[in-house]
Formats: C-alpha cells, structure tokens, sequence
C-alpha cells in the first residue's frame, strides 16, 4: 500500500483532541456543569471536523494510505507510532465522530457525577479513534484496551437494570478476548523474523501456514468477542440494556465495530491463508448470530434487549461479509459497519429519551407512544425501518452487498440469512406497532415531546442515514479504493 | 578517589545507616525528629544514585562489579527506600521509640541491597543477600500487634533460612565443578556443565535464594503471612525495593544459563506458569487487602521470570522496565493502604468501601495503581507485560504467552473487586482521608509516573538496553 505522509498531523490532533479536553474537564469544578459540557462538545466536535475533513479529502484517485504520520517509538522493539487513513477507516473514523459529537449533546441532561462521566467518555473515543487509524500493531492493542475498559466504569456508576453483572460480564468477556488477541499479535510479530509491529511491513512476510491458521483463529475469536459474534455475544445484550444512553450508543454504534475492524485489519490482511483455512467456520458463526438475533429477539419485551439483540443479527451481517471475502461482501461490510452504527446508535438515542421520561422500556406498558411523543417515536421508528432494510436508508445498501456476495459464495446459507431478514422486518414492525401504534398508556400522557435542541443529535443521525442511502456512491468509492487492492492481496 | 567514586551510594547509605544509629541512642524518643532526618537522607540518596549513574569499574579484587546495570537498580532503590520514607509520616504500626531503630534496618537492608546488584562473586552475593535477608528478619516482628507480627518474622526468617541453606548448597556444587568463586570465571565452564545434572542441579538450588525474594514458586508461602503481619510501611518496602533488588541479581545469575538453554529454560517455565496461575488463582478469594496484593506479587513473579527465562536482551531489558514499574505501581497502592489505614492496623477489601466519596484522589490514585498491576492501558504495567510478553514470543514460548495472557484476564477480577469497593460502594460511617500535602504531591507524581511511562517508555527502554549489554555476556 502506497503511503502518503501528510504535512499537517490531523490524525494525532483528531485522537488529541479528546485528551485535551479531559485534561480541560479535570480542573473544572463539579459544580460547572455547563462548562464541562461545552468542552466536552467543543472537544468531539473538533474531532468530529478533523474526521470530516479526512473523509473528504481522502484523495480517491490516489487511493492507499493516506494523511500518514509516522514516528520511532520504541526503537528497540520495533515499535512506531504509525497512524494513516484508507478506505478502510475513513468510514469508520467519520462515524466515531458523529457518534461522539451526538452522543454528548444527548447527554446534554444528565446530573450525576457529570465531570468524571464526560472524561471517561472522552478517554473511550480517544481508545476508539485510535484503533481506526493506528497502522502499528502496538498502537492498535493499546487503543483497543483504552477503549474496552473505561466501560466497566460507565456502566457500573450510570447504568441501570443488573448493572454490576453487567459491567463485570462485559470486562472480563472483552479481557478474555484481549487475552486471545496478545499472543496472536506476538506469534505474527516474533515469526516475521522483522521485529516490526508495523502492519505494512508484516503485511510484506509470508507467514508459514500453520503460523497463519493459528493466529487467525485467535484473532478471529479475540476480536470476535468483541464484535459479539455467535456464540460470544452474550455480554452484549445485558451490557446495552445495563449501560446509560450515550454509552450504549457509543458501545453499539462504535466499540463492537472495533472487533470487526480488528478481524478485517489485522488476521484478514496479513494470514490470507489462515483466512481461506477458516472461512466457511467463519460464515457459518455469521449466519447463526444474524438467525439467532433475529429469532431471539422476537420474544424480547424490553426496547432496549430487542436492540441488543438486532445489534446481533446486524453485526452478524458484517461478519458474514467479512467471511466471503469478494469485494461486494467487504463493501457492503464496511458500509454495514458504518450504518449499522449510526442506525444503533438512534435507536438508543430514542429509546434512552423515552426512558428518561417514562423510566420504562417495557414495549406493552408503553401502548400507543406515538399520541403522546410523536417527535421522540418517528425516531424510532425511522432508525427500526432502517434496520429491516428499508430502501432508501444506509443500511439497504450494505445488506444487498453482503447478501449477495453471502449467496454467491455460501449458497444455501447465505439465503438462510436473508430470509432470517425477512423475520427481521416482523420484528421490527410488531415492535413499532406495540409500543407505538396500541391504545396510549394514560400514566404517560402529560409527558412533553423531544424539544428541537434535545432532537438535534438525532436529527443528524437521521441526516447521515438519509445521506448516505440515497447516496450510496459517496461512500462505496471510498470503500473501494481499499477493498480492491485488499481482496488482490488475498 | 576513584574507589570512592564507585562506592558512592552504599557509602552514602552507610553513613546514613551510622547517623540514624546515633539518634537510636537518644534517651528521650523524638520520632518527629527521625522521620525528618530519614526523609531527607533518602531523598539524598536518590541524589547520590542519579550522580553516580555512569560509574563503571570494579572494586574489590573484582569480585565487585560497578556498570550501567547495578548502577540504575541502585537509583531504583534508592528511589524506593525514598518513597517509602515518605509514608513513614505516620508510623503507628511501630512503638515510637523503635522509630530509629526501624530506619535504621530499612537503611542497612538498603546497603545489603545495593551490594546484591553489584555483586559478581558467589560469596559477596551470599553475604549481600544475608544482610538485606537479616535486617528484615529483625523489622518484621517490630510491629505493635497481637503476636501476628512474631508468627510472620518467626515464618520468614525459617524460610529464609531454608532457602539460604539451599543456596549455599547450590553454591557450593558450582564451586566444586569450576573451582572458582567468579561469575567470569564460572561462565566460561558453564556449556559443558550445564549438560551434566551436577551443573544444573547447581544453577537451580543456588536461584533458590532469589526466588525467595521474589516470592517465586515453590518458596512462596512466606508472602501472604509476612505481608499481612508487617507494619503497613514496611510490608510496601519489601513488596518493592526487595523485589526490584532480588530481580537485579536474578538477572545476573540467570546469565549463566544463557549458553546452554532448553532444560534449564523449561524448569523456569514450570515455575513461572505455576507461579502465575496459583498467585492469580488464591488471590481472587483473598479479603484482606495485603493478603491479596502478597498473592498478586506471587503472580508477578511469574512474569517477572517469564522474561528472564528468555535469557536474551529483549527480555532482559524489559524485565529491567518492568521492575521498575513494579516498584511504581505496587508502591502506589501501598501508599493508599498505608494512608487510608491511619492507625497502622490491616485493611480488608471492604473497608475501602466509598473510598470515593472519602478522598476522591487516593481512590483515583488505588485504580491507576491496582489498573497497572492488571496490565490495564495506558499504564506503565500494561507496556512493561507487553513487552515482556512480546520477547517471551521472540524466543518461541507461544504457550507461556498464551497462559501469561490469560492469567491477565483472571487477575483484572480481583482487582476490579478493589476498585468496585472503591468506586462503588457505599462509605456508611467510614471516616475520610485527608492526605498531608506532601503525599498529595506524590500522588500526582505517582499517577503522572504511571501514565507518562506507560505512553512514552522509549527512555526507560532504550536505558535498560544499554544497562543489558553489560550482564548479558554473550
């Protein structure tokens, strides 16, 4: 992959901005409130321009890795701090970057321990935005613990619903997976014979094929773990239900992404031959989770447990992209990662408005929602029709992309999945018509509806998805100037 | 001149040892007075330490070796001894007047300590460590107690005793095989005896000594009683600058195996997996926090001997960051223990409930401490594990990582425990901490330490690579 230095360190001050703002936020008072709100806004929504910008100007003719910025760390391991953009994690930068910015305006509300609750947050997108751009494998462990472990802390102080079950569940699943992902990291590391943790030059070595094979099943489980695939996607269910809005959202719509991203990044690019030796398991763990989460979500009550679980079924769909390894099934998987994110992250933005104001979540006790809060229910509902794949949002294209990569390349399975979508779409209508569309529940009906500031942050997720679903081309060209040289590299 | 030169900051710490012997004798007990003198003089020593840096010689008719080496574990010590003189402030563990004479032990300790670095002859290593060993063999039972503190010095000075006679017994089977007393001499012959069971058997029993320090399996059992019996302030000097002094000579010793690797290498795996895995493992049902953090240091050892047993300069150099981050992080929860448990009695987990709402530092200062020790980024622990486990990789040990990794996982539970009592739970009468300013300072200091290294441990590393070069002979 070709690089292109950059003369400006966006990438560094885009991961920065986040510290910078905690540093800030660590001498203000408790008692200022607003200002360590401002900050914490001013911060994401900085990084969210500088993310902006790379998506933007991410030359597309010129394509391989671009804005990169590259230092000896520590010379005697052969560690660099090593960050760049491609096709790859542009998307994904760009949607750490809406996700943050809204999720802070969404929390805009809360009162309880708001200095701490804002800097943890900051630290886990510092985590987040680094492992998209990190191109050194040391870089990219570091950030990828930076971002798991401050969610142990924000569940357990602002959750709700089994919280310390929850948080201890959550942290010791992701641990576990990290204690996976060490010695599969390492095994490339010493085998390459280079003592180099720089993803560009390993990608160089040709590892022997047990070497490939093994660390490719220990990435795929490690990050696996992560992008909650079928059967270690437990934690993720309890964990959202557990965790306070803006963390669902961030956790839903960002942090399982990492584990997808990890797989593609790391296990994908540099043991092609572990990736062919292991493909068809990896598929069929996909098609389960998609099934699995549609079915099981069905019997589900609670809003937030049905999102849990399509988030499921949903990141299923990426994973089965990732495993057919054509360039639709990675197209659409990227896209997917992007939209599935935004689509996760409405969704909990939704639904943790309405569960401020109703403190439930039940979809029976909430009846005919809609009479009552309108505003606050077409979000959900345009984030649920989003998720059953309805045209003109961004998730149709990705699913297309990967169905029809997935029944190309797995055949009768891939269709299996599909028509499992098809369950997807009851799902999401019977929810919608429950808690929205049945007789008002009257405990409610004094309730005030979304005020435009408070539905701003879900009014740019709608944005996003509205954008890039008429719009596919916009990202999909961007997806391709890396997915093409990707697959060839196969 | 030059002699004194190299023997500058055991001189130093000797001196000191001389001046807090005298105020041991005063008639009126003035433990104010010895508190300062002692917290001024430690942190002289770290002067004396970071002067003498970049000596090099030897001393001694050789048998004492002054390099980079021995030179940054003595300025780790004696950063050690000053981190501990500065939770000394409140001593309650110890009657007043026996202030003086416990400074006075901790500084000979701290001699017998530097001279273990420097030492390269089998006899100077023994009287070395014989002299750190027995000036703690008298601090333990110093304590104030109801006789926990006789039970712990009495276990400690058994085993010390046993391990000794184990490696003098090793000692003295290499002796016989190389007729000398010299590592230098010895190194040489090492090849070929290292294939006979004489030279093996010698190399392991004379390591006895040393993983007694280190609190290594099989000779363990010691720590959690001698942690949970000593003063508070003592117990964080023998979980740090002892183990810092005992990884030094490790280092050295282990040299001697580097020609000749594959048994010599597996019998240090055993130990390290069965020390990690059993540390991390009865730690989890600990509920004493001491008792805990004595099993934790069981598990540490095994990593610790995870890059020694590698034997090659990756390893080394970063067991050599690791120790000294070991030292920083453990010292960081000995400080919140020792704080938070004013009256010098032992903590369990639980009175650390809403530590939170008491001081909201030290409770921050406990989870970047208790987070490092877990291998939680961006910590100094987190960097020094992964670089140990990226040389233990390096040399084809993919099991041990494996296992290394997954012992990681187990000991977070224990230690989010810690936190979630911190964090998480509710005071009810437990009074509040009011750290002094100066331990406020450390504290910020400490936490800056943890993340700065963590970030940006190129200095340490590139530090400990060149301080490598000179016990790493071949």
């Amino acid at each position: 992959m070709a690089e292109h230095l950059t003369n400006f360190p966006y990438l560094t001050c885009m991961v920065l901005s986040p510290v910078i703002g905690i540093a800030i936020i660590l001498f203000l008072k408790e008692e200022q409130k607003f200002l360590i709100r401002a900050v914490s806004l001013v911060s994401a929504g900085i990084s969210l321009g500088f993310s902006i910008y790379t998506f933007v100007a991410y030359d597309r003719a010129l394509g391989g890795l671009q804005f990169v910025e590259k230092y000896e760390w520590v010379k005697g391991f052969g560690i660099s701090y090593f960050v760049g953009v491609d096709g790859l994690n542009a998307p994904l930068l760009l949607l750490t970057g809406i996700v943050i910015f809204t999720g802070v305006l969404t929390m805009w509300e809360l009162e309880l321990r708001v200095k701490e609750y804002f800097a943890f947050m900051l630290f886990l997108v510092t985590g987040v935005f680094g492992v998209f751009m990190s191109m050194d494998m040391f870089f990219f462990f570091l950030f990828y613990e930076i971002a798991v472990v401050p969610m142990y802390v924000l569940i357990l102080i602002w959750g709700s619903t089994r919280k310390e079950y929850a948080a201890m569940k959550l942290t010791l699943y992701l641990m576990a997976g990290s204690g996976l992902i060490i010695p599969g990291l390492l095994l490339l590391y010493a085998t390459s014979g280079l003592y180099t943790f720089d993803l560009l030059k390993l990608h160089g070595v040709h590892f022997s094929p047990w070497v490939q094979k093994l660390t490719f099943v220990l990435l795929l489980f490690g990050f696996g773990v992560l992008a909650a695939m079928w059967p270690f996607h437990t934690w993720s269910p309890v964990g959202h239900v557990a965790a306070p809005t803006a963390v669902s959202m961030l956790h839903a719509g960002v942090l399982m992404k990492l584990g997808s991203y990890g797989i593609l990044r790391i296990p994908m690019y540099l043991c092609p031959e572990g990736f062919q030796y292991w493909s068809s398991l990896f598929g069929l763990l996909a098609i389960c989770g998609i099934v699995y989460g549609v079915f099981v979500g069905l019997a589900q009550t609670d809003l937030k447990y049905v999102i849990g679980y399509s988030s499921v079924s949903h990141m299923g769909i990426v994973a089965l992209g990732l495993a057919t390894g054509t360039v639709d099934g990675l197209n659409g998987s990227v896209f997917q990662m992007f939209a599935h994110g935004i689509m996760t992250a409405l969704f909990f933005s939704a639904v943790g408005y309405i569960y401020d104001r109703t403190h439930t979540r039940e979809i029976h006790e909430l009846g005919g929602f809609c009479k009552i809060m309108p505003v606050a229910s077409a979000f959900f509902i345009t984030a649920a029709l989003c998720g059953a794949g309805v045209p003109g949002f961004a998730s149709f294209w990705a699913e297309l992309l990967v169905f029809i990569a997935a029944v190309r390349v797995f055949g009768i399975g891939g269709l299996i999945a599909l028509a499992s979508i098809v369950v997807g779409a009851l799902f999401a209508l019977r929810v919608v018509q429950n808690s929205f569309y049945n007789e008002p529940n009257p405990k409610f009906t004094h309730l005030e509806d979304v005020s435009p500031f408070l539905g701003l942050p879900r009014m740019i997720l709608i944005a996003t998805l509205i954008l890039f679903g008429i719009f596919p081309s916009l990202m999909l060209d961007l997806i391709k100037t890396a997915v093409v040289p990707f697959i060839s590299g196969l | 001149m030059k002699a004194v030169a190299l023997f500058l900051p055991e001189l130093y710490f000797l001196l000191m040892a001389l001046v807090l012997f005298f105020c041991s004798l005063r008639r009126q007990t003035e433990p104010s007075k010895d508190f300062r003198l002692f917290l001024a003089m430690s942190a002289g020593g770290i002067l004396v330490g970071a002067l003498s840096l970049f000596q090099q010689g030897s001393l001694f008719f050789a048998s004492y070796q002054v390099d980079l080496f021995s030179q940054v574990f003595k300025l780790a010590l004696a950063g050690g001894v000053f981190l501990v003189a500065l939770i000394c402030h409140r001593l309650p563990g110890v009657e007043d007047r026996f202030h003086a004479e416990f400074y006075l032990f901790l500084t000979t300790c701290t001699v017998g300590m530097m001279m273990l670095v420097s030492a390269v002859e089998l006899l100077t290593i023994y009287i070395s460590l014989e002299l750190a060993s027995y000036s703690l063999y008298i601090l333990i039972p110093m304590r104030q107690g109801d006789g926990i503190d006789v039970e712990a010095g009495v276990k400690y000075l058994f085993i010390g005793a046993v391990s000794s006679c184990f490696m003098l017994f090793g000692l003295s089977y290499l002796f016989g095989a190389t007729h000398s007393t010299y590592l230098v001499d010895i190194l040489p012959k090492m090849p070929a005896l290292l294939a006979s069971p004489v030279g093996l058997l010698g190399l392991i029993l004379s390591l006895a000594g040393f993983f007694f320090k280190l609190s290594l399996f099989p000779i363990h059992f010691w720590a959690p009683d001698v942690y949970q019996g000593g003063a508070n302030q003592l117990v964080a000097y023998i979980a740090t600058a002892s183990k810092v002094a005992a990884v030094a000579i490790l280092l050295r010793f282990a040299a001697l195996g580097s020609s000749y690797g594959y048994s010599f290498a597996q019998i240090l795996v055993f130990l390290s997996i069965v020390s990690m895995t059993l540390g991390n493992l009865v730690a989890i049902i600990q509920k004493d926090f001491k008792r805990m953090l004595a099993y934790s240091s069981i598990a540490h050892a095994g990593y610790i001997l995870m890059g020694v047993l590698t034997l090659s300069e990756s390893g080394y150099t970063s067991v050599i960051y690791y120790a000294v981050a070991y030292l920083i992080m453990n010292f960081t929860c000995f400080m919140v223990l020792s704080e938070v448990a004013d009256d010098g009695r032992d903590l369990q987990i639980a009175e650390f409930a809403g530590l939170y709402h008491r001081s909201p530092l030290l409770a921050l200062a406990l989870m970047m401490g208790l987070f490092s020790l877990a291998g939680v980024p961006p910590s100094i622990g987190f960097t020094g594990k992964l670089l140990i486990f990226t040389s233990a990789m390096n040399q084809g040990y993919f099991w041990l990582v494996l296992i290394g990794a997954v012992n990681g996982t187990i000991s977070l539970y224990y230690y989010l425990r810690v936190v979630y009592a911190a964090y998480f739970m509710d005071p009810g009468d437990l009074p509040k901490v009011v750290p002094s300013p100066a331990i406020r300072w450390t504290t910020y200091a400490l936490i800056l330490i943890i993340i700065g290294f963590g970030v940006f441990p190129m200095h340490v590393v590139d530090l400990a690579r060149t301080a490598v070069k000179f016990v790493l002979y071949t």
